[in-house]
């Protein structure tokens, strides 16, 4: 197993732009106005970035970005793989290139245009590519001659089987899903702000997918960006509000797909998340117990439930019962999503939760919760854990 | 490897948006783990999507597709 990379860079700044469904410019119009934000977040000038790290997949050039901003000089850029699952990753990467000096001041970043750009699922989207620009799923092309052509069906066929080994229902999902609603409506920076769900809206909500995904079981396609930048932690007490990185890690798996994952014997387990699990907390002795608050990647509520029996904040199976229970409200033993989610709050690819993780430990959240010290973020394949300093 | 053509639902979705036009819809999707131990990526014909169910025994039955192919999609069989 790797050594966990414990405490050695820090958040100190973070930025955004509006979530909306039309953003009426470009990705990286928006990237730079997210990556200005955060950078005056931390105190900093764009001056002062030197180093650069997002996905594989995002549309924005680091050359653009460097011309856009006026920075002097980059030491260092980096990309990590997977789409929303290597979410986290920009911050495992970021960390370990502020630890060895590669650069001191690294922003990462992520721009879309997920409603007003090339949608999922559209007539005439060009043939995916059997490589799909290491986004995770190579098996693409083995989904599209059958009409598998968006997320949410390549999820499903997952999600089915989850329903069918543990007795899970279209109403578990719901239930996850209206506490979801219920953050976002109390958080203005969410799209469905003011928007709070019963439990019987959610069953009223058409079929995308069936009989595991309606429409209030998917996140959003959001137009924004979002940038978060990271030092040496021995820099960061310069700064007006740094959140340590406890410990940032990737499980890639690499004999898996990560959207289109249909190959493992036992599709109702997210192995990769089992091994994230591993890393996050074996290798680092951080207990499960001690987590205050956590954000899961819900691309697709199934997933939600998923992720909390695969990360073991419960038992296989046990997820829809642990929900019912509250426990993923403010009040409950792992308030979740406290932004409201990508379901509620939008879907910058799942870094915007790590944006409400370090307004958590911070203090600022729209929903704050009393004091939280330890959050966790987790994308499946990558995640982070954070913590007051 | 020659295969039988015969397998079971190992999964399924049916799927109703976002509808492309190249499809219709609701549209049968599904896992079938063949006999022989490989699982694919296929559609569910000549079945209701409401009769569809995980264990179900499928076979191979091959629909036109693009140009001159052929895709792969299982109907119904009867359980040996």
């Amino acid at each position: 197993m790797a050594r966990a990379l414990r405490g050695v860079a820090a958040i100190v700044g973070i930025g955004q732009t509006e979530f909306s469904k039309d953003a009426g410019r470009s990705e990286t119009q928006l990237a730079c106005e997210a990556i200005e934000a955060a950078l005056a977040d931390a105190g900093l000038g764009t001056d002062d970035m030197d180093g650069l790290v997002s996905y594989t997949i995002d549309p924005v050039e680091e050359t653009e970005l460097v011309r856009s901003l006026g920075t002097p000089e980059i030491t260092w850029s980096s990309r990590v793989p997977y789409g929303g699952a290597g979410s986290q990753g920009v911050l495992l990467h970021a960390a370990a290139a502020v630890a060895c000096g590669a650069a001191d001041v690294v922003v990462a970043y992520r721009a879309l245009r997920a409603r007003s750009g090339q949608r999922f699922g559209a007539a005439g989207k060009p043939a995916p590519s059997a490589t799909s620009g290491h986004s995770g799923t190579t098996a693409m092309q083995w989904c599209s001659p059958f009409g598998v052509l968006t997320p949410a069906s390549w999820m499903a066929l997952n999600a089915t089987r989850y329903m069918h080994t543990f007795g899970v229902t279209s109403e578990d999902f719901g239930r996850a899903v209206v506490q979801l609603r219920a953050y976002a409506a109390t958080n203005p920076n969410a799209h469905f702000f003011g928007r709070p769900i019963g439990l019987a809206d959610h069953q009223a909500s058409r079929w995308i997918a069936e009989p595991c995904m309606r429409l209030f079981d998917c996140c959003q396609e959001t137009d924004g960006s979002v940038a978060i930048v990271i030092t040496a932690a021995d820099r960061a007490g310069d700064t007006r509000h740094p959140i340590v990185i406890e410990t940032a890690v990737g499980a890639a798996l690499f004999e898996q797909e990560v959207a289109s994952d249909h190959y493992r014997e036992d599709l109702s387990v997210m192995d990769g998340t089992v091994a994230l699990a591993r890393q996050l907390f074996d290798a680092t002795g951080i207990r499960r117990a001690e987590i205050d608050v956590a954000m899961i990647y819900d691309a697709f509520s199934p997933i939600l439930l998923m992720q909390l029996e695969a990360l073991g904040f419960c038992g296989f199976g046990e997820a829809k019962d642990f929900i019912a229970e509250g426990n993923l409200g403010p009040k409950g033993a792992l308030p979740c999503n406290t932004n409201g989610g990508l379901i509620g709050e939008g879907y910058i690819h799942g870094m915007n939760l790590t944006l409400e993780a370090v307004r958590q430990l911070r203090g600022d959240s729209a929903n704050q919760l009393d004091t939280p010290q330890l959050a966790l973020v987790s994308a499946s394949r990558t995640g982070t854990i954070l913590r007051r300093p | 490897m020659e295969l039988s053509g015969a397998g079971t639902v190992y999964s399924y979705a049916v799927l109703h948006h976002p509808r492309n036009p190249k499809f219709t819809y609701p549209l049968v999707t599904a896992l079938v783990d063949l006999v022989e131990g490989i699982r694919m990526v296929t559609n569910l014909v000549d079945i209701e999507p409401g009769d569809v169910r995980i264990g179900m025994p499928v076979r191979v039955t091959f629909v036109p597709a693009a140009g001159d192919m052929y895709v792969p999609v299982f109907e119904r069989r009867e359980a040996s």
